[in-house]
């Protein structure tokens, strides 16, 4: 195994802990929502069906059918999927900063290992995005358990059973957390991940600047990451001033990757010379 | 040979090094002498890169630092470089994984000369226990030279004794080493060369025997007439 795996591996085991606290949240919380969320649809239903005498057909069409919608857009669903993002967001910061802190500073040990430094920084980068894709696999589990569930519980008239794919895709409009991280199409899976992993590259480049800089190096950071976004945003930025469109939407997509590789490039070339030369324990 | 040459650092507008010039070589024993806060660790945080240096330039036999460097110099910093939740078995293997320098026979020697288990988390070891974990996870690479920043401060004194042992074992023997320290006492002895520093920079650098056979004067009679004269 090379010594890049080896960190990854590394990297991921001293978050492991927390990692499954946040994924069983999400497991827990989504599927007592799902189980109240039905409960609640029945309830309801006896109570107008068989107390009030209403129709099943009146029912439905007063209250609908229920589907996984009916879970997407409770908290039971977002909550969770917004605290495991802060919390990723927050580790992101700490994954580099906990080396330093403390008295046992590991940043000795891993600035000294017999391999080049920049494989510190891609680990690290590296841990984050399986964490997150991690998560986002297991959404697309959940959301087929979660149908399951819903066939287990609901009687087949009274629910719309939504392939997976139908239950995010019809939600671009509600605008829920899913559309955002589960995107239908895969041009926008790339779209979304790539900026969101660029973005990353960008915030460990600032990280290291202050790292290396202390306090000047705050100022380096955000500098630092203003510039890659004004490069990155750019051509959006130019149309939006001028008012028109310069480009058709292939092309834009064909420049906006050339502006990803040089933002993300440079994010981890200047890493790379920050963690050989200027970097300081 | 460590070659140390003109070495300045800046900490903001404070100069902690201007201009510090010395060699260690290999097979003996070289002693970084001063007072707290005259940058002792600072150049040895500069020869392993770890914090860069202002200016001038410090080789190892004659070649730059690169990453192949750490295979053959190991730095041993005054705190434990371990996650404080690992047991000692899990350092091992983290050197082990990831250094070929490591040799795991004299890591389990170590571990039976220090008495240490391996089972322990390093968070629950004594103070003593870590500063012994600590040198076994750098002595136990096959390396050619040794940089230990006060290994010998906060902790008991049969603890000191034990770590003193080691620097006339067949452990140390043959590697350059440098050391940092402002008590002289205990090692006085061992060391072969002292680099005495102050304000910055160099003030005197002789060889321990030499100045005992020749001016009749012990480390600590140098240390006198430098510090207080």
């Amino acid at each position: 195994m090379n010594n890049f795996l080896k960190l990854v591996n590394f990297e991921l085991g001293r978050f492991i802990k927390v990692y499954f606290i946040l994924a069983g949240i999400t497991v827990a919380s989504q599927l007592i929502g799902m189980a109240l969320i039905a409960n609640d649809y029945l309830e309801m239903f006896n109570e107008e069906v068989y107390t009030n005498g209403t129709s099943i057909e009146l029912f439905v069409e007063y209250y609908g059918e229920i589907s996984l919608l009916n879970l997407q857009y409770s908290q039971w669903f977002n909550l969770p999927i917004t605290f495991a993002v802060a919390v990723l967001i927050i580790y992101s910061f700490f994954i580099w900063y906990r080396d330093w802190l403390g008295k046992n500073t590991f940043i000795y040990r891993l600035l000294m290992l017999p391999t080049a430094r920049i494989n510190i920084y891609l680990a690290k980068a590296s841990a984050i995005f399986l964490m997150v894709l991690g998560l986002v696999a297991l959404q697309v589990v959940l959301l087929n358990v979660e149908s399951s569930m819903l066939k287990w519980m609901v009687p087949a008239n009274l629910r719309a059973d939504l392939g997976i794919m139908e239950s995010i895709g019809g939600l671009h409009s509600g605008g829920s957390m899913l559309a955002v991280i589960i995107p239908t199409s895969f041009i926008q899976f790339l779209i979304h991940y790539g900026v969101g992993f660029m973005v990353v590259f960008i915030l460990f480049t600032a990280i290291l600047f202050e790292r290396s800089y202390r306090f000047k190096g705050i100022a380096y950071g955000v500098g630092y990451a203003i510039v890659a976004f004004v490069v990155f945003f750019a051509p959006f930025v130019v149309e939006i001033i001028f008012g028109r469109n310069y480009l058709f939407p292939t092309e834009l997509f064909i420049l906006e990757g050339i502006l990803w590789i040089v933002v993300t490039g440079s994010s981890i070339w200047v890493s790379n010379y920050l963690l050989n030369k200027k970097v300081t324990v | 040979m460590i070659e140390v040459k003109n070495v300045t650092k800046k900490f903001g507008r404070k100069n902690v090094l201007q201009g510090v010039s010395f060699t260690a070589n290999k097979g003996e024993i070289t002693c970084l002498i001063g007072v707290n806060g005259v940058g002792k660790t600072t150049i040895l945080n500069g020869i392993v890169n770890l914090t860069p240096m202002t200016s001038g330039e410090i080789l190892i036999d004659g070649e730059k630092l690169t990453k192949e460097t750490y295979e053959k110099i190991a730095f041993i910093p005054d705190a434990i470089t371990m996650l404080p939740r690992m047991r000692v078995r899990e350092a091992m293997q983290f050197m082990q994984d990831f250094y070929d320098s490591w040799n795991n026979e004299r890591a389990e020697e170590l571990l039976r000369f220090f008495k240490l288990k391996k089972e322990d988390r390093i968070s629950s070891l004594s103070k003593g226990n870590v500063a012994k974990a600590n040198l076994l996870l750098g002595l136990a690479l096959d390396v050619d030279y040794l940089l230990m920043d006060e290994p010998f401060s906060g902790i008991d004194i049969f603890s000191r004794e034990q770590i003193a042992d080691v620097f006339t074992s067949h452990l140390v023997e043959e590697r350059g080493v440098i050391i940092t320290t402002h008590e002289i006492n205990d090692i006085e002895h061992l060391i072969d060369k002292v680099v005495l520093l102050d304000d910055g920079i160099v003030f005197k650098e002789f060889a321990t025997e030499e100045m005992r056979e020749v001016e009749g004067k012990s480390v600590v009679d140098v240390m006198r007439e430098v510090y207080r004269g």
